[in-house]
């Protein structure tokens, strides 16, 4: 079972979208209303993975768009393939892999659109949603069992 | 490395040519630009010294005013000097784009040569198209001459790049009048222009990729009005920055600019404010009729239409007794701009001068000598009735009946 | 990631995102797995130019930015133009030596939807490619106004129901046909044009990488299925997107130097186009009977369009 931070830099998912990090006054927003995305150097930001990077309190990194869910997706290891489908079509950057393998879901940025379960090709489904409230170990004891050709 | 132009001391160029040298010199990155009467030939001429080595810059020739600007908005937040030319009906295309570039705090240069606004369409000179940026968040440099075109267009490099400013600056002379009438002209070496202007030092550059930076946030009610507010700040700001480069260049030019220019005020009684190459036409007249007929008059021009020189207007107003101010826009159903905001400064004096406003000169009608000096006159005779004796706008230089509006109110 | 690394899926998922996540898109929405894609598939630096429409007003909200590069908005009409005037400042300042990094490649890119691309940003892209700029102009076609609403576009398609082109007891929808944008900016001479899909991820990657790679403007219409507005459940976005190629609404193909035409992707069974437009909600009055001659009408064009590809792609011209 992956842990709700899986793979997370310490502000990742932090804010909320309305107000960042702060409503504040006309003389402490961005001149231009300007966003730079990282502090320090970001010079080779192509070859970091996210846990490695400065992210600033612009970047939407840090932001979280949780609340929007009604489902979530849970990830189940025993039978992914590793196939990344679920990363690549994933329209919000929130299935997590390395080195080619899958390791869980992004839940600062996952909205629940459900493609990943949709694009999942093993039998079970790797991924499956369940309602928000539902706990991830909870989730993993409710897997279904490999359908039948003909139940398709 | 850009081959040697030869300049002399004095030379003969019309206010077009003189915008386009000062480009050259302040070695212009980029310049997007579109063709537009008569502010052709300063883009033209920067395209000539592309062409012929004068320059190493870029040249983008684009499909639309529209174009010009946003070629310009892309290129300045990549971080170098960015300048263009327009006039009129190209100002009104690019005008969506003008907001955009003072709301990024890009320090564009924008050279525009006036000319009234269609329809009917005309190509002559009027203020329409200087009047529609007022509210843009530019920086409005006023020039009456070919000299000051030429040293204003230095000065805007300056003030706009100037880091506690990051504004885009509009340099303004007269269509066809300035733009297109050889006058002396005496230009700052090369090395001494530059060395004024100085390198450009580029802020949240798209190109420095070890801080890559987002430009053109949306910004809804949470957060827009912060932004404006500091966007004008900035911009009120800008007036003491304004004072400096200009004093700046008085040390190596010689010529000094104010951000109000006062010709004859010490001892005026009566004033016109006015914009551009009708400075020149008051001065005279003023001249001829404090020898003529004594009466003691004076010319007000701000130098600088935006950021308003609200406290400068009101030094050097504050003493006469009745103003006239010119207004070469079609003020579409109010009082003329300088009219309203000359008015609203002095307001604020226990002077509280009278004050009439005249819309003259548009579409590049000539506005004459005797013109200037029949408003003086008036302005004398406002001061010795101790009120105004006419309606309070007046179109000059018009043909038909007298054509008038408001008289003043008394309870 | 390096242009030669991506052989699979496997590969390419170790690449680093450089689109963020938080952004304001739909749940399910394509924009954001084309976008992700292209910046996945580069290591390069890159300058995005983005016109107004929804990328661009759920991704740079402020004080938020889901961008890990240099990202510009400024207007409706002209990220081409952004583009434009930021890769000629590159070429001064790279021959002055003024860049922080003078060697590091940089990558110029525009992103438009279909509104911005067909209608109101045309002049701005059609300038900025024939004048040469070496940038890539993407367009994420959903095929309406979706920021706004969905209003119609230029490449709404015949048949299809917007709030501007209503269906209803009198109209089937919008009457005119979808503008053809391939073959217009192919007759610019853009040195790479295509038409590519995010279901289709390793055509769509190929394609990507090879605009970046080629000197000169690249155009390339991406379908960008949009759930809100054709009315389909988020979770098939991709599904739907298989319609699309599989039925040849949207076939898959390149054209190199406004003559050579490569299909990209020919479909082991071509499905009817029926089955696309009976998966959208967009679509559902055109099942009436008094309608069914639009469908066949669409079948048609689909067919005679694949013709001539295919006869295109034959004859090498």
């Amino acid at each position: 079972m992956q842990h709700l931070k899986l793979l997370a830099n310490d502000n990742r998912g932090l804010n909320e979208l309305e107000n960042g990090t702060g409503l504040v006054g006309w003389n402490e927003v961005t001149q231009g209303s300007i966003l730079p995305s990282f502090e320090g150097d970001a010079t080779n930001i192509a070859h970091l993975k996210s846990e490695e990077r400065t992210y600033s309190g612009y970047n939407s990194y840090t932001a979280t768009v949780a609340s929007w869910r009604v489902l979530k997706p849970v990830y189940n290891r025993d039978i992914c393939i590793d196939c990344q489908n679920c990363w690549v079509w994933c329209p919000d950057s929130s299935i997590l892999s390395r080195d080619k393998q899958m390791l869980g879901i992004d839940y600062d940025h996952c909205k629940g659109c459900s493609v990943c379960v949709e694009v999942c090709p093993t039998n079970p489904k790797s991924l499956i949603m369940f309602s928000e409230q539902t706990l991830l170990e909870d989730a993993l004891t409710q897997w279904p069992e490999k359908k039948k050709k003909e139940d398709k | 490395m850009a081959e040697k132009y030869d300049l002399q001391e004095r030379e003969v160029w019309d206010g077009n040519f003189a915008a386009s040298q000062a480009l050259r010199q302040a070695q212009v990155d980029v310049v997007a630009a579109y063709p537009i009467t008569p502010s052709t030939p300063i883009v033209e001429n920067y395209g000539s010294y592309v062409a012929n080595g004068y320059i190493d810059g870029e040249f983008v020739m684009v499909e639309s005013e529209h174009g010009a600007m946003s070629g310009c908005v892309g290129a300045s937040a990549a971080g170098g000097r960015v300048a263009t030319a327009t006039s009129s009906q190209g100002f009104a295309l690019m005008t969506e784009v003008l907001y955009q570039a003072s709301g990024m705090r890009l320090p564009i240069v924008l050279t525009v040569v006036n000319r009234a606004l269609a329809s009917p369409l005309n190509v002559r000179g009027d203020h329409s198209d200087m009047y529609l940026g007022r509210d843009s968040g530019w920086i409005q440099l006023d020039c009456f001459n070919a000299q000051e075109a030429y040293d204003m267009t230095l000065c805007a490099f300056k003030i706009g790049e100037n880091h506690d400013v990051r504004l885009p600056v509009m340099v303004h002379q007269d269509g066809f009048i300035t733009s297109h009438t050889a006058q002396n002209v005496y230009p700052l070496r090369d090395e001494v222009a530059y060395g004024f202007v100085g390198e450009f030092k580029p802020v949240d550059d798209m190109l420095d990729f070890s801080r890559p930076v987002t430009y053109g946030a949306q910004t809804e009610e949470d957060w827009h009005f912060e932004h404006k507010a500091r966007q004008h700040k900035a911009l009120m700001d800008s007036r003491s920055i304004i004072d400096d480069v200009l004093a700046q260049f008085k040390e190596i030019s010689g010529r000094e600019y104010k951000r109000v220019e006062s010709y004859m005020m010490e001892d005026a009684e009566v004033a016109i404010v006015a914009l551009g190459t009708t400075v020149e036409t008051c001065i005279v007249a003023a001249r001829e009729l404090r020898k003529e007929e004594g009466i003691k008059a004076g010319v007000v021009a701000p130098r600088c239409f935006r950021p308003f020189p609200f406290d400068k207007i009101r030094d050097a107003l504050g003493n006469v007794k009745a103003i006239a101010c010119l207004d070469r826009s079609s003020p579409g159903g109010a009082m003329g701009a300088l009219f309203n905001e000359v008015s609203a400064a002095i307001y604020t004096t226990d002077a509280r001068p009278l004050v009439t406003n005249f819309v003259y000169g548009l579409g590049g009608r000539d506005f004459s000598i005797a013109e200037a000096k029949r408003i003086f006159k008036e302005q004398k005779a406002h001061a010795d009735a101790g009120k105004i004796t006419t309606d309070i706008q007046q179109f000059s230089g018009l043909r038909g009946p007298h054509l008038g509006f408001f008289q003043t109110k008394r309870s | 990631m390096a242009a030669t690394s991506i052989k699979n899926l496997k590969e390419f998922s170790t690449s680093n995102d450089r689109f963020e996540g938080a952004h304001t898109l739909c749940p399910g929405c394509a924009h954001s797995m084309i976008v992700r894609e292209l910046m996945n598939c580069t290591d390069d630096n890159l300058v995005i130019a983005t016109n107004t429409g929804c990328l661009e007003v759920s991704t740079a909200v402020y004080p938020f930015t889901s961008w890990d590069t240099s990202w510009i908005h400024i207007g409706f009409e002209n990220a081409a133009t952004a583009a434009a005037g930021a890769e000629a400042m590159y070429k001064a300042r790279k021959r002055k030596g003024s860049l922080k990094d003078n060697d590091a490649p940089v990558k110029f890119v525009a992103f438009g939807g279909d509104g911005s691309t067909y209608d109101i940003g045309f002049q701005w892209l059609s300038g900025a490619v024939e004048r040469g700029h070496d940038f890539t102009y993407i367009c994420l076609d959903n095929e309406n106004y979706a920021n706004t609403g969905g209003q119609r576009s230029s490449a709404t398609p015949i048949g299809a129901t917007t709030t501007t082109a209503q269906a209803g007891s009198h109209s089937y929808g919008k009457k005119e046909k979808k503008k053809d944008m391939i073959a217009i900016m192919a007759a610019h001479g853009a040195p790479y044009v295509a038409q590519l899909a995010p279901n289709k991820w390793k055509s769509m990657a190929k394609g990507f990488q090879k605009a970046l790679e080629t000197e000169g403007p690249c155009f390339i219409n991406t379908v960008s299925a949009c759930c809100t507005e054709w009315k389909f459940d988020p979770k098939d976005t991709i599904g739907i997107t298989d319609l699309a190629t599989d039925s040849l609404i949207f076939p898959i193909y390149e054209i190199i130097d406004g003559h050579e035409l490569n299909i990209l992707y020919r479909p082991k069974n071509v499905i009817k186009v029926e089955d696309y437009l009976a998966a959208q909600g967009r679509y559902k009055h055109l099942f009436k009977p008094e309608y069914k001659h639009i469908i066949e009408l669409i079948q048609k064009d689909v067919d005679d369009k694949w013709n001539m590809l295919q006869r295109r792609e034959e004859a090498r011209i």
